[in-house]
């Protein structure tokens, strides 16, 4: 049969023969291709190789029943997939698993390997991965760490179709390598090496490609698995850490605890500015914020204003800022009225460590009633001296507290960075690279 | 483009390139020669086996934007199966074979033997044979041998560079580079072929006219 010409119809997509054992019809799915094929009425191995069918390997018994019967198609990453081919394999009949062939006559060939603890989807690559010292693989510039070396894996069983000669007993010797949610298996015989790269599927996709039911995750975890811990670990602590630096900031803001002296200020009311210096202050950190605070009880239709100067006693150096304290009142047509702040606080931000003295130089004013810009109802005014409270402080005895909040806040994340190590660990335990791997040590011929 | 009728059973025939001297007819098969004589019938090609391929003659897409036409097919066979290699035609007038085998795709232009300075090569090409894992330097990369085998040839149609008669058999070796390069030489008794290219996916072709498969879905490209 010639086909191929433009404008034919759809070619059939299967070619039957017939079974020259049991003379069952087999419907090849990847004619032209496929090489080997097992009948699944008798188990026959057949080659299909040549237009003469013989017999590789003659059986009189019936196929296993498969968790995806062979026919079945599923969509995994947009591509309908039909799954043509079957193996089961083991290390010298241990550790079994299971392979399906699938193909797509426009996309070619694809793996579905299962040991029964999750389903990853493969495909033989056509280039070489690079070997980067001292332990990884790269691929698309991704890196995988070895995890099983040089395993005898054989194949136990088939059915289906294969591209190559297939044979039950047939030996190749595997490696595995990995990266969270990624394989890279190599396979070798005498004369061929394979890799296949595998990508574990997600939980549902196979529910939803083949109608499978899923194992649930189990332990000990996939060579391939990634930690559930990973990814959250990085949220957080972003998370944490982000809100250790927001409590850190805040902390400098508005820390005003750790007082560093408490004194008063005796100011007539009269513009006429007072100097008084205090001290001395010792700051011990490296840096620290200093917060000032006045504050007068009394302070009624009059400002303060104050300047400050912390003067280093050693190097003279001045940081110097400037606060206003001031308080209205009065009456209008609609009641009494109160307008301003009877305290100031301001904050030096970065004030190295150091002894220093608190220069303030302060002046009360009163607010002249009945002045053009008078708001004032008419009080009687207040004339005598009043007091101002001058507090300075550190943030220093609240930093503790700080510390105290950011290591609850980093509880979670440590709970989880030892719950990450612990599947880590159980992962890692399985590999014949593992630190402490007397346990699972192959027998490598 | 050269229109003649088949000598033997009278339907059109066409030679698009004076490089391709081959043409098989579409109708009974036979494998006909151009010269400056005319053309000449020097046998018969068998039918092509029952295949499932996605390309068939009139297949086109670009490779490295150069537009290409599939005009032919060589299908070769041995011990443990068999693969094709396509013609593909380019609009600057070379060609090309794409190679499809295990439902992997390998874009090769023919190269000249002589340059080519690999201990591997030249040995293959004076007549020995060399072990899979041998390794060749050509061009600065490292290609290795991955197989070697005897093909025969089982089919062919459309045009082609050569004749291709049934039973035709010839040394196979491919080599594979690291990078997805490929390389394949094929001898018989008159000499030795070198080809040389990549290893492609269809979707990178971005194919039009693919061939209709009964229940698959046509990927669209392009």
């Amino acid at each position: 049969m010639v086909e191929g010409g433009n404008g034919a119809p759809a070619a059939a997509a299967v070619e039957a023969l017939n079974c020259p054992s049991c003379g069952g019809t087999i419907e090849l799915k990847a004619a032209g291709y496929t090489v080997t094929v097992v009948c699944q009425y008798c188990s026959s191995v057949l080659d299909v190789a040549n237009p003469d069918v013989r017999i590789i390997t003659e059986y009189h018994e019936a196929a296993a029943s498969l968790e995806i019967p062979l026919g079945s198609r599923g969509t995994l990453d947009g591509i309908e997939w039909e799954a043509i081919g079957y193996m089961a394999r083991s290390e010298n009949g241990s550790y079994p698993w299971e392979e399906y062939l699938l193909f797509n006559p426009y996309h070619g060939y694809r793996w579905l390997v299962t040991d029964g603890r999750g389903w990853s989807f493969g495909e033989m690559l056509t280039r070489t991965p690079k070997w980067e010292p001292p332990s990884h693989l790269a691929v698309d510039n991704k890196p995988y760490t070895a995890f099983f070396a040089d395993t005898p894996a054989q194949v136990d069983y088939v059915l289906g179709e294969f591209y190559w000669r297939v044979a039950v007993g047939e030996e190749v010797v595997g490696s595995t390598y990995v990266r969270p949610g990624w394989m890279l298996s190599r396979e070798a015989n005498g004369s061929e090496i394979n890799w296949t790269l595998l990508r574990l599927l997600e939980p549902g996709e196979m529910e939803a490609a083949f109608g499978v039911d899923e194992p649930p995750r189990s332990s000990p975890p996939l060579p391939h698995q990634p930690s559930p811990y990973h990814g959250s670990i990085g949220k957080v602590a972003a998370l944490g850490f982000g809100a250790i630096g927001l409590l850190v900031i805040l902390f400098i803001i508005f820390s005003g605890g750790g007082t560093l002296l408490r004194e008063e200020m005796t100011l007539p009311q009269n513009g006429q500015f007072q100097s008084a210096t205090f001290g001395p202050v010792t700051l011990d950190d490296a840096y620290q914020a200093v917060s000032i605070q006045a504050r007068a009880p009394a302070l009624d239709n009059a400002w303060v204003d104050l300047d400050y100067a912390l003067v280093n006693r050693a190097t003279q150096v001045s940081y110097q800022a400037y606060g206003l304290a001031e308080r209205y009142s009065g009456r209008d047509s609609e009641g009494s009225w109160t307008e301003g702040d009877r305290g100031s606080s301001i904050k030096m931000a970065t004030v190295p460590a150091g002894t220093y003295d608190l220069v303030v130089e302060a002046a009360a004013t009163r607010w002249k009633t009945g002045s053009t810009a008078s708001r004032s109802g008419g009080s009687p005014p207040e004339t005598g001296p009043i007091e101002v409270e001058i507090v300075a402080g550190t943030g220093k005895s609240f930093f503790s507290n700080v510390v105290l909040a950011a290591f609850l806040i980093l509880i979670p994340l440590i709970f989880m960075f030892f719950r990450h190590a612990a599947f880590e660990t159980a992962r890692v335990a399985e590999s014949d690279f593992a630190a402490t791997g007397e346990d699972d040590e192959e027998d490598d011929e | 483009m050269l229109k003649l009728p088949c000598p033997n059973c009278g339907s059109e025939v066409v030679f698009r390139s004076p490089a391709l001297p081959v043409r098989v007819c579409d109708y009974c098969q036979s494998t006909l020669v151009r010269s400056d004589e005319g053309v000449r019938e020097i046998g018969k090609a068998a039918a092509l086996p029952f295949d499932v391929s996605p390309i068939r003659i009139g297949t086109r897409g670009r490779f490295e934007g150069q537009p290409f036409e599939v005009i032919g097919r060589v299908r070769w066979g041995w011990t443990d199966g068999s693969w094709n290699e396509w013609l593909l035609l380019f609009g600057d007038g070379r060609h090309a074979w794409l190679g499809e085998a295990m439902g992997q795709f390998m874009l090769l232009f023919e190269r000249e033997t002589r340059p080519l300075r690999a201990r591997a090569v030249r040995s293959l090409i004076a007549g020995e044979t060399v072990p899979v894992g041998t390794k060749a330097q050509i061009d600065g990369e490292v290609l290795t041998v991955a197989d070697v085998r005897d093909a025969t040839c089982i089919a062919a149609e459309g045009e082609l560079p050569f004749a291709a008669p049934n039973d035709w058999t010839v040394l196979s070796v491919d080599f594979r580079s690291a990078s997805g390069r490929c390389a394949s030489l094929q001898r018989d008794e008159d000499g030795a072929h070198f080809y040389d290219g990549r290893y492609v996916t269809l979707a990178e072709l971005a194919p039009s006219n693919l061939r209709p498969i009964e229940g698959w879905r046509m990927p669209a490209y392009g």
